[in-house]
């Protein structure tokens, strides 16, 4: 019997005093016999390393053919992990002194490197999904990729369930064909649905799925106040638990302090230093919007162990291994249990110590959410991400990303998009309108003969017009968040970027805190807002949007069920004691809601009428259900609701009381009509209109610019809010247009949870109550200022009751 | 088609919701900011829009003309959007507008658009003017500047006002800002954005809300 060949990369663990584990051992081998994967495990667990040795291992028992071309293409979802990622990665290669180039490309590369790679791949490239959609909108692309034998598409977790998991999607279609031999390997977090995960990644193809190791026991706890208050405020803005969160601070050697939006990293940051200024250098923050070069000192500083404290968003979530971190401290609720397992992740990398998260509330039902994520966590409750399907937004723009490289032959890209799962059922007649519409037009532009956008010549489609070439490519990468524009100081130096919308709001001489700093804007030129430091410290803080997530299907079950206990008198764990006084405030001004019932509570106040409903499903689902409801009493007589959504529930908000009787009576919650009902609603909140916004930037009808763009480009631009009424208005068959409702109704309400939903509240028994003030629970949502509206008055009638009040 | 009447100058204006001023004593429509063929633009440059907007705003200036029986057209300028929007069926579509109309006198104080854009063409006469046109106690613009010839009345800046109500209402909505010496008309074309005024106190601003002008008090 042939022994079995000794692993040729072990003098790299043996120099090391490591072990593969027996999850790399059956990558590597899957890996010989040519077959694909994905591995899931938590992080810092020795995935990548599975992923990489394997074709080095080939190489090494193989040809070693010297300086190889390119063979293998590391995706990976952020631009900050890029440095890190081929840290990991060039460390077996030293240490086997194998003479692989390696390097990585993004928007952030030097050009003297760009020029480099251009006129040679590395034999291991690192890049993100939207770097590589460049490189294969180039003529050369298949040349280029033909020897390619391993994708390794790392944290695809991340990437799954959003529109750059698709374009990924189709890019591995792409490579695929190119070369029809490559393998393809995912590193996942663990999810509620790793096959469904698996299957996006590779297709219609076979895979193994290998789960790394168990992760380690983890802690969940929480810092409590001292005195609750008995009216919890909105929360994104609460700084009140300070002195407990340096507390933690200290305790640790280094902290990694995680907020939910880039709002909060700032002022969390301004917050510690203003109570421990002996700490200035020694706490950092970190967030998606700040420049690369801040982002990389702050990461090397949290591996060298230099810093105190690094406050930051997700944009620390991923990758980067941090050993010397030993404290985590989530600020507010982690909104998910997968989330929290991933942050508390971050610390204890060291044997024997386990990892632990402590939650710093930032209103006092999150206490709640934070003994239910403890629950879920126990029992293994983990949340699946549902991968997006068939967005022709995103198909737009990869026709024409392939018509730049060399042009197509329809049926072959067909084929091509149908092997992906995203677009595995596109119908004949999607794909028809599709390639008519970024061709021709579409039936609506048939008779403009001045539209052309691909050009058919010998059977092939080709993008023939340079503008249009140039304006593809820079589009690309825009799927994600809205049209941002660079901070610089006035001297120079690039602070990061922030979003158009919160710029244009300001004037010459406002003050404004970013990256940690007071700045005066000065003025907008070239794509660039302009500031210079302020002398005097305060300001606004940018409002990212889009950063404000939603409670968990896993995670609002369990707090349903908490509060059933509560509703029992069952307070078990500290949060629950702590949280008791508002729970029993609650009980008294109102009612804690029995699992079977859905409350409903009723009260007036100087700014009007009151509806807080409370379905405890999540704000997404929320922010669906409150359009249905305001829609259906709306139709009963003409009404004006303006909405307010949590977490917990919605309000509800008219100057005159709504008939909630007599529409609960003619079936408010019923399923019958739902149908109709519920796209009727959704027009009527406006919400496809906002939806469009980003369908409209993907399919390249509407850009940002770009740095000293003249007036041509100007001319061209509109906002899609207007394209929107325009093909509403002339072209009713824009498959564009029925995207943003499917979104809209099948992503962002999560349309089979909304069913769900609606089942459970139409059988539960409704409890109205008229009450004398607001609840706890009610209170949030009475002072959140962001609010959308239905309305069944005439415009009109309702501007005579309205004033101007004009915008500072 | 409620027009609300308003004292400007000493002269009586009608403020369509259609987005137009209407001056009775002179038989006179003015309107401005039009940006004909801005489809065709975006057309022109591989951005699949479909058209339609322009002839709206044609045929909506058909009935403006027609419930008015105005005699004479004022535009404040930014007639065609730009010259790449100068398409056979743009022009033909204004043509066949300016044949419906052709006794009509057609004023056009050229605005940033046009001079990039051109004029019109010639055969649809049109008088065009780069100087602002002095009219009894009015300035015809295009930009909104003091004049100590008269009162001004302009475009250019497509004005918009953000309301709010109790019970946490809100609206943004296209308006008419009469200030001491300028007034700014509402863009009268469909594919045209608004920006967010900041008027002074005493400025008036009429609002338009559906088919009524609405004048708003603050």
């Amino acid at each position: 019997m042939p022994r079995k060949p000794q692993n040729p990369a072990s003098p790299f663990f043996k120099g090391r005093n490591w072990k593969p584990f027996a999850f790399q051992q059956e990558v590597w081998d899957a890996y010989r016999n040519g077959e694909s994967g994905l591995i899931h495990a938590a992080t810092g667990t020795g995935k990548t390393l599975a992923a990489w040795l394997g074709p080095v291992i080939e190489w090494m028992e193989g040809d070693g053919e010297a300086n190889p071309p390119l063979r293998v293409l590391w995706i990976t979802p952020l631009r900050a992990l890029v440095t890190d990622t081929e840290r990991a990665l060039e460390a077996p290669l030293t240490a086997l002194e194998i003479p692989w180039t390696l390097s990585a490309r993004t928007g952030d590369t030097k050009p003297s490197l760009r020029a480099k790679q251009n006129r040679r791949l590395p034999t291991a490239l690192v890049t993100t999904p939207e770097s590589l959609a460049l490189f294969l909108a180039n003529e050369n692309a298949s040349d280029r990729f033909k020897d390619l034998r391993m994708i390794v598409v790392d944290e695809w977790h991340e990437l799954l369930g959003s529109k750059r998991g698709v374009m990924t999607e189709l890019l591995l279609a792409r490579l695929r064909r190119i070369s029809p031999h490559v393998r393809t390997w995912g590193l996942s977090a663990t999810l509620g649905n790793i096959d469904v995960a698996m299957e996006t990644l590779l297709g219609n193809r076979n895979g193994r799925l290998v789960r790394g190791l168990v992760p380690k026991s983890i802690v969940i706890d929480s810092l409590i106040p001292p005195a609750m208050e008995r009216f919890p405020w909105a929360g994104h803005l609460g700084v009140n638990m300070l002195p407990q969160v340096i507390a933690a601070i200290e305790e640790g050697r280094m902290t990694l302090v995680f907020t939910n939006t880039r709002s909060q990293t700032e002022i969390w940051f301004q917050a510690i230093l203003d109570a421990r200024p002996d700490w200035a250098g020694l706490v950092a923050l970190h967030h998606g919007s700040l420049d690369r070069k801040t982002r990389d000192w702050v990461e090397e500083g949290l591996r060298r162990g230099t810093l105190r404290c690094v406050v930051c968003t997700s944009s620390l979530d991923l990758g980067v291994d941090f050993t010397p971190v030993d404290r985590v401290i989530q600020i507010g609720s982690p909104k998910g249990v997968a989330r929290l397992l991933q942050r508390a992740g971050r610390s204890g990398h060291r044997p024997g110590v386990p990892s632990r998260i402590t939650c710093a509330p930032t209103h006092a039902f999150e206490l709640v959410e934070v003994a239910a994520a403890r629950d879920a966590y126990r029992l293994n409750a983990i949340e699946g991400r549902d991968p997006m399907v068939c967005p022709l937004d995103l198909l737009s723009q990869h026709i024409v990303t392939i018509a730049l490289s060399g042009g197509f032959v329809a049926d072959d890209l067909l084929a091509e998009i149908r092997s992906t799962y995203a677009y595995r059922r596109l119908t004949d007649a999607e794909w028809a309108w599709t390639l008519d519409f970024v061709s021709r037009g579409g039936e609506a532009l048939r008779a403009y003969p001045e539209y052309s956008r691909l050009v058919f010549h010998e059977g092939m489609y080709r993008v023939m017009d340079k503008q249009i070439a140039r304006r593809h490519i820079l589009s690309i990468g825009t799927i994600t968040g809205d049209a941002t524009i660079d901070v610089r100081y006035l001297t120079g130096g690039r602070l990061g970027s922030v979003e158009e919308t919160f710029i244009a709001r300001l004037r010459s001489g406002d003050r404004f805190v970013f990256a940690g700093k007071t700045l005066e804007f000065v003025r907008v030129r070239d794509m660039t807002a302009w500031v210079r430091k302020s002398r005097k410290t305060g300001g606004e803080i940018p409002r990212w949007d889009g950063s404000r997530m939603a409670l968990s299907s896993e995670l609002a079950r369990a707090v349903r069920a908490r509060l059933e206990a509560a509703r029992n008198g069952i307070f078990l764990d500290a949060e629950m004691q702590a949280v008791r006084p508002v729970l029993e405030a609650q009980a008294d001004i109102s009612a804690i809601p029995a699992l079977d019932e859905f409350l409903i509570e009723r009260v007036q106040t100087g700014e009007g009428h009151h509806l807080f409903l409370y379905p405890f499903e999540g704000r997404l689902v929320h922010e669906g259900i409150a359009a249905l409801v305001a829609y259906r009493i709306s139709r009963l007589r003409a009404i004006t609701f303006s909405m307010a959504f949590n977490d917990y529930g919605f309000e509800l908000l008219t100057a005159e009381p709504a008939p909630l009787e007599e529409a609960l009576a003619a079936g408010l919650l019923s399923p019958t009509n739902l149908a109709q009902d519920i796209p009727a609603s959704l027009n009527a909140a406006e919400m496809a209109r906002r939806q469009f916004r980003e369908i409209a930037r993907v399919a390249g009808l509407t850009f940002s610019g770009y740095p000293g763009q003249n007036k041509t480009v100007r001319q061209i631009q509109a906002s899609s809010s207007l394209l929107f009424d325009v093909f509403m208005q002339y072209d009713r068959g824009n498959l564009l247009v029925d995207q943003a409702h499917r979104e809209v109704l099948e992503r962002q309400l999560e349309q089979s949870r909304m069913g769900r939903t609606l089942e459970r509240l139409a059988s539960s028994k409704i409890r109205i109550l008229d009450i004398r003030r607001p609840s706890p629970l009610a209170f949030p949502l009475l002072i959140d200022r962001t609010r959308s509206r239905v309305s069944s008055e005439k415009l009109a009638d309702r501007v005579r009751r309205m004033t101007a009040q004009f915008e500072a | 088609m409620n027009a609300l009447p308003l004292t400007i100058a000493g002269e009586r204006l009608l403020l369509y919701p259609e987005r137009a001023a209407y001056w009775p004593a002179r038989r006179t429509l003015v309107i401005t900011d039009t940006h004909w063929g801005k489809a065709a633009t975006m057309r022109a440059a591989a951005i699949p829009i479909p058209g339609g907007s322009t002839r709206e705003s044609l045929n909506r200036l058909t009935q403006l003309i027609e419930r008015t029986t105005a005699r004479r057209l004022v535009m404040l300028g930014d007639s065609i959007h730009a010259r790449s929007g100068r398409s056979p069926q743009t022009l033909a579509e204004i043509a066949t507008w300016r044949g419906r109309h052709a006794t009509l006198d057609l004023v056009l104080i050229r605005g940033n658009h046009d001079q990039s854009a051109g004029d019109p063409p010639a055969e649809l006469g049109i008088h065009c003017f780069d100087a602002p046109l002095v009219d009894g106690p009015f300035v015809y613009r295009h930009w909104p500047k003091g004049s100590e010839e008269g009162y001004t009345l302009s475009g250019h800046l497509h004005p918009a006002i953000r309301l709010h109500g109790r019970a946490a209402e809100s609206a943004k909505l296209a308006c008419f800002w009469f200030g001491p010496s300028v007034g700014v008309l509402p863009a009268f074309g469909g594919l045209t954005g608004t920006a967010i005024i900041r008027p002074n106190p005493g400025d008036r601003i009429c609002a338009i809300a559906g088919d009524e002008v609405i004048p708003i008090r603050y």
